[in-house]
């Protein structure tokens, strides 16, 4: 009986506390959630977001909130650690919705976490904006409620192989090597039918688990066709371990260019003077300038957060920016809170922000193409289509390099 | 090409070879099947990491602590956890040994957190020309020491006291008792050179691979691979199961590619069960 008694006191408390802690809680808050990775292997990634979608909700509050009739709401993200695991993230979305009850979603990071979240979020029709997957699985399935900041994955070469083409005289041969998750999937293939389609030839075409450690088997395949271009779809980990082993083999490409890592901070940190001359991509550079919402231009953008963060932001930051901002701009025009109706004005979004001119095609992925980059004095230009600096090609053997 | 495979097969089939050591021993010596190696790898992954990044010692260097910190723990774990079930049935320290590497994995995840780390020298990549082939050295050096480990183990065990100690104990367990030998501290010897060993592949691992708290299991399961392919009961087993391992996967990854690497090893593991029950070694002498 004592125990009983206990516990029904024990439950009291409990209803008592978590029932003020709505009270805690004035009504002016939008409360936003994120499932996003703080551990992991995507963690490195994953905080590139975390960064920016707390430095965009800072600035929104900083300058009077979201604005919605007559009402300021304040912006909070209530965030969980989906420990880069796909199944983990989808429960704790639902968790998100269910129990902290949130008004809006922001995307996880990486293309096969946001399938099931996505998911997740259109089961219970709560927008969700996503800058951290391009996968075209994303966004195939009619669901009308995930909204992407990426440009479509099986595009993401298109911009260096129309580079390529641009060169006197045009490589003849490439080899692509992807990683097998959703998002490199249709990186590999959809660049495989471009460069077929623009006439270049393909020595090798193959695909190694995600997160493998070891590539010398591959590279050494890689080495003795001696293609002059090598194109990677990975993810930072594996892009690290793929230029160390290049080295490691004497593999000497005319150009290495690889998806993710290149344009990070943290891809140059952790290899040094090896990240020279590297190639990459992405839908957004540091030396683009756009007009912006919250903050004036890309410039100002870049210097605040460089100020509060220590990094140079790339172009994860700032899509994760965009995201929060793309939303912000969606609730004041649609004026209520009312889901349906901020999911139809992100839909109908046309927006001057930092990371650009932000419009969504039918499918909820935005209209845009990515830019071809290089890592040169350990800075990234973008080189293609607009030249920054001019490119290094073909990139200088390791022996030769001093 | 050829040649290249082959060196990359070599190279890091040394490497497994050392993985395999010390679950081998363990394995014949105890009749334990130590599900926790790969774990122990783990810390003595961590423990290079630890001081190659606090104190920046060189990485080959930090053989001389993640040896001795691994003899330690696998020391104290055998005396005071394993030894209570070692007369059951092997079944009952197979799920013991599940249960440590469990305990191991989330401790890890919880100090460690799950991100990726890597050990990053200024000779990393550096390499060198061999017949048309290029040899890195940072996993020609690894290789070395772990054949020399290899060797270093193999004069232990048939020259000193210790070393017929603990053959005495693992061929006929009631003769050991009586010629006066303690039994239970030879196993948790035993078990500490195990996971010592365990330590120093994890240090050799460290310095060219990334490391995570959840590496230990793919790990565990390379090791148990090269143990079956090589032979119980012998010290050259696991080197020749490990250079065997290395190089086959070096050639099937290349004709099948580089998805394939796991259903490689397992399918040599049913191939040798089917043909060769008790090992390379083993069967041959038969």
């Amino acid at each position: 009986m004592r125990l009983i008694k206990t516990l029904s006191i024990f439950l009291l408390i409990l209803i008592f506390i978590s029932g003020s802690n709505g009270l805690l809680f004035p009504k002016d808050i939008i409360k936003i959630g994120s499932a996003i990775s703080f551990t992991g292997k995507h963690s490195r990634s994953g905080k590139l977001y975390i960064d920016s979608y707390n430095l965009a909700v800072e600035m929104i509050n900083k300058k009077g909130g979201v604005k919605v009739g007559n009402k300021n709401y304040d912006l909070k993200i209530i965030y969980y650690d989906d420990k880069s695991d796909a199944m983990e993230s989808s429960k704790l979305v639902d968790k998100l919705i269910s129990n902290d009850k949130v008004d809006f979603l922001l995307g996880p990071y990486s293309s096969g976490i946001t399938i099931p979240d996505s998911l997740i979020a259109r089961r219970f029709r709560i927008p969700m904006i996503e800058g951290g997957g391009a996968s075209g699985k994303i966004f195939n399935k009619g669901n009308k409620y995930i909204f992407g900041l990426l440009p479509p994955a099986g595009e993401y070469f298109k911009s260096t192989l129309e580079f390529l083409k641009t060169l006197k005289p045009v490589p003849g041969s490439i080899a692509i090597l992807y990683a097998d998750d959703k998002f490199d999937l249709s990186v590999g293939e959809g660049t495989k039918k471009i460069a077929e389609k623009m006439g270049f030839k393909i020595v090798i075409f193959e695909k190694y688990s995600e997160g493998q450690t070891d590539f010398t088997s591959v590279l050494t395949k890689i080495k003795m066709k001696n293609p002059e271009i090598i194109l990677v779809g990975g993810h930072t980990e594996e892009a690290l371990n793929i230029t160390q082993q290049v080295k490691e083999l004497n593999i000497n490409p005319k150009m290495l260019s690889l998806t993710v890592g290149p344009s990070e901070a943290d891809f140059r940190k952790a290899l040094g003077k090896d990240a020279e001359y590297i190639y990459g991509v992405a839908s957004w550079s540091t030396q683009m300038n756009f007009k912006g919402a919250i903050f004036k231009d890309t410039k100002e953008f870049i210097s605040v957060f460089k100020k509060k963060f220590g990094y140079d932001p790339d172009y994860h930051n700032a899509a994760g920016v965009a995201c929060v901002v793309v939303l912000k701009n969606a609730i004041e025009k649609a004026g209520s809170l009312n889901r349906e109706k901020v999911r139809s004005n992100i839909s109908a979004t046309s927006l001057d922000t930092i990371y650009g001119k932000i419009r969504f095609s039918p499918n909820g992925q935005i209209q845009g193409t990515s830019i071809v980059l290089q890592i040169l004095d350990n800075q990234v230009f973008e080189v293609f289509p607009n030249t920054n600096k001019k490119a290094i090609y073909p990139m200088p053997a390791w022996k030769k390099r001093k | 090409m050829t040649l290249q495979i082959l060196i990359n097969g070599i190279l890091k089939g040394g490497l497994y070879g050392l993985m395999a050591l010390g679950m081998s021993l363990i394995w014949g010596v105890m009749n334990i099947i130590n599900i926790a190696h790969g774990a122990f790898i783990m810390i003595g992954s961590y423990v290079t990491f630890f001081l190659f990044n606090s104190f920046g010692i060189d990485p080959f260097l930090s053989l001389v602590f993640s040896v001795p910190v691994l003899f330690f723990l696998g020391f104290i774990v055998q005396k005071h956890i394993i030894n209570m079930v070692i007369r059951a049935e092997i079944f009952i320290t197979l799920i013991l040994a599940f249960g440590i590497e469990i305990f191991i994995n989330n401790t890890a995840l919880l100090i460690f957190t799950a991100d990726v780390r890597k050990v990053k020298v200024a000779y990393g990549a550096s390499n060198f020309s061999f017949f048309g082939a290029t040899i890195p050295y940072v996993r020609l050096i690894a290789f070395g020491f772990a054949i020399l480990i290899t060797i270093f183990l193999f004069i232990l065990m048939s020259r000193t006291k210790l070393g017929r100690a603990i053959r005495a104990t693992s061929q006929d367990l009631e003769g050991a008792r009586l010629v006066g030998i303690k039994v239970s501290r030879i196993y948790a010897i035993t078990f500490g050179i195990g996971t010592a060993l365990a330590g120093a592949a994890g240090t050799l691992w460290a310095i060219i691979f990334p490391v995570t708290p959840t590496m230990g299991g793919g790990l565990t399961l390379k090791s148990f691979v090269v143990t079956i392919i090589g032979g119980l009961g012998t010290m050259l087993g696991p080197v020749i199961g490990g250079l065997t391992l290395g190089i086959i996967e070096a050639f099937g990854t290349n004709w099948f590619g580089t998805t394939f690497e796991s259903l490689i090893s397992f399918t040599i593991l049913v191939i040798i069960l089917i043909f060769m029950p008790k090992g390379i070694l083993k069967s041959k002498k038969e």
